[in-house]
This record gives structure tokens, sequence and C-alpha cells, in this order.
């Protein structure tokens, strides 16, 4: 039955319209849970405030159980569930200039347009900086393609790489996660940051 | 309520993900390969008709020595031994779900083009491959017993017919010709040049792919 556009249940147009509303709705939780604040997103680094990974990290376990738990019952084929191609150097590249960029200016690109709407102007500022490395990839794109498309590895799935089946990855991604929250906790008592 | 509240939430987390985990954990993989059509998609493929080749146009890929075109004889080994079409390979009914058959069958480069001797075991064929969510293959209308009475032997039609029946019967007897059966009768009519309507392959729209990011 799943996935619906894959399987032309529902038009590009619905495709749309859900990816509007999940859209909104993903706005509105990272704004409650007080995303659009720059100082939360940097407080990972420093140790203060490990709210962010364990948002990100939950969303992530939940979606793995879900479309898991979907896939057994035979609503979702995961054969046809997109995966995004890896391409080794890119991603190890791409994940430290985000990450250099997520200390530096305290966003991720969805929380700095969270920001930008609530009239934050270092939101704004992210905002005029994303689109200028935006422009830089784009425009020198045949100077960095060879390292860009360097190592394409497919889409591997970890389970297939290490050997074992995706439901006990799954379990040993959760009891990681759930001891990192912990870790991150006890880290938050151990460096607590001056009240903002 | 509030004695949940008072659970640390880390723990009522964990309360919830861990047990979920071991069911995941422990139950095998759903590999069941799904039906990809609904039974009114497949009702409405079947009353078009639209999976079938007819023998006519068959005959011309044949004789233009198509390379897209790949026939699949669904008979026995031993049928096929007896005689099979020009360029034909045999998959015998009963092997369509082998795995080493599954290259030939779920491709999407070639046309696939089932026969059997009537229609039936072709169709069924057919209709496994398109339930897999194969893509590209067909049938044979009227199978081999239709190709032998149209192709094979044609028969002349009569004086008073109309005049599209006779381009037909000279198309037939020149196919059959160039395929080594019949008589050579029909020698005007030219296979190259004799208006044999090259079937339009209908391709349906690629799955689409959906991109995904932060």
């Amino acid at each position: 039955m799943g996935p619906l556009f894959v399987n032309e249940i529902i038009t590009q147009g619905t495709d749309f319209l859900f990816a509007f509303l999940i859209g909104i709705g993903f706005g509105f939780v990272l704004e409650s849970s007080g995303f659009s604040s720059s100082r939360r997103l940097a407080g990972v680094f420093y140790g203060y405030d490990t709210l962010v990974l364990k948002v990100f990290f939950t969303a992530a376990l939940t979606s793995m159980l879900g479309l898991l738990f979907l896939s057994l019952f035979g609503w979702v084929d995961l054969s046809s569930v997109y995966v995004n191609p890896t391409f080794l150097y890119s991603a190890i590249f791409g994940g430290v200039v985000m990450g250099a960029g997520f200390i530096l200016g305290g966003f991720c690109p969805g929380t700095s347009l969270c920001g930008a709407v609530i009239g934050k102007i270092d939101a704004m500022v992210f905002i005029v900086g994303l689109f200028i490395g935006i422009i830089i990839f784009a425009e020198g794109y045949p100077l960095w393609e060879e390292f860009y498309k360097a190592m394409p590895l497919g889409s591997p799935k970890l389970n297939e790489v290490i050997g074992i089946s995706q439901g006990v990855l799954a379990l040993i991604f959760v009891l990681v996660a759930l001891s990192l929250f912990w870790v991150g906790e006890w880290v938050e008592k151990k460096f607590p940051a001056e009240k903002y | 309520m509030n004695k949940l509240r008072e659970i640390n939430p880390l723990l009522l987390l964990a309360m919830f993900l861990i047990p979920l985990a071991l069911v995941i954990a422990a139950v095998p993989e759903n590999t069941t390969k799904p039906y990809k059509l609904t039974v009114e998609q497949l009702l409405s493929e079947l009353t078009v008709g639209s999976q079938y080749f007819s023998s006519d146009d068959i005959a011309d890929l044949i004789v233009k020595k198509d390379p897209s075109i790949q026939l699949i004889d669904v008979r026995s080994e031993s049928d096929f031994k007896k005689y099979h079409l020009p360029g034909a390979i045999n998959i015998p009914l009963t092997d369509v779900l082998y795995n080493e058959n599954e290259e030939v069958l779920n491709q999407d480069v070639k046309t696939n083009v089932f026969y059997s001797n009537g229609t039936v075991d072709a169709n069924q064929a057919w209709l496994i491959c398109t339930q897999l969510g194969y893509k590209n293959n067909y049938v044979l209308q009227g199978g081999l017993n239709y190709w032998a009475e149209s192709i094979i032997s044609p028969k002349k039609p009569g004086d008073v017919a109309p005049n599209d029946e006779f381009a037909k019967y000279d198309y037939r007897k020149a196919m059959s010709s160039a395929l080594g059966g019949g008589s050579l009768e029909a020698q005007s009519a030219a296979p190259a040049q004799s208006g044999g309507s090259v079937p339009v392959i209908q391709k349906k729209a690629k799955k689409k792919k959906g991109g995904g990011g932060c």
C-alpha cells in the first residue's frame, strides 16, 4: 500500500499538501521546543543543553520503529522508500561543515527559518549566509564535482554492512540512543549554563 | 496521570521504546513481495486487453529482428524443444518464480512477450509478473494456435472480402515466408514495406522517487 506517492495512490499535488502540513507541524514543534534559540544548538557542543540531541534522536527512533512496524504489517514497502545515495567523502566533509556551522551560527537550516519568522536577526543573517553558501556551491560546481561524487556507495544499509537483521540493529540503536540521553543529562549537570 | 508525571521522562521514553524495539528485533523481516495492482486495476487491464500483442505485430518484430523484444515460451521444456518461435527462450510456467528467471522478467529494457499454445498459461505468467510489479510483460494474443492459423498458414479470404482482408492476407503470407513457413506464393508483397504497424510499446510511467532532506 505505501509509500502512497510511489504507488500512485495519491497524486503529486496531494503529496505536496501532506509535505506542507507536516512542514508546518515540524516548524511548530521546533519553535515550541525552543529550537529558535541559537544558544540551544550551540549548547550541544558546549555540553550545557542536550535538548537538540534528544529531540532529533527521538524523532529518528520514532520514525525508525514506525517504518519497521508498518513494514511488518505490510503497509509500507520499504524497498520503494527513497534512500539518499551515499557519497562517502562528501558526506564526511558535509558533516564537518554543517557541524562547524551549527556551533558558529547557532542554527541548522530548519531552525534558522524558525528563528527568522519570530524576528531573530541572527537567524536572518544565518539565512543570508546559507544562500551565499548555496550560490558558491552551485556556481563553483565544476570545481568540486569530482570530490562531490567521489566514493559512491549507492544506498547501503548499516545492518547489511555489518550483517545483522534490521530489527536487531533497531534495538541496538534504541539502546545506544537512550544511553546517549542519559549521558547527556549527566553532562548537562556537569556543565551547567548560566541562565538565559 | 500525576503518577506518570513523577517518573523521569527518560525512563518513560525507555519504557515505550525498548519493548517496541524488542518486538521488532524478535520478529523476522517482512520479505513478502507485495502485489501491486488492486482488483479493479487488474480487471480493467484485463477487459481492455492492453497486455496483448497481436500475432501480426510479433511476426513483424521477429522478421525485423527487433532486439527490444524477448519472446518467452511458458510451455514445458519438451514442447519447447519440438517447436518454438525464433529467438524465444523457455521459462515454463512452473518456473516463473525461480530467482534465476527474475532478471529476465523484472527489467525495463526489453519487452517480454509470453506465449503458450492457447493464451491461458501465458496470461497466468503475465498475471503473476504484473502483480509482482514487473514491467514490460505482454502476451501473444491467441497463442501458438492462432499463430499457426494466421501466420504459418493464413487462409485466403473469399473473393468478396473487403480489400484490407486481402492486404492482411498478403502481409501474413509474406511474414510466413520470411519466417520459413507456408509456400512462397505471395512474393508480390515485400515484407520490408508491408506496412506492418510496429506496436507502440506501452511504457508505464516509471515509479516516481521522492527526495528528502533536513
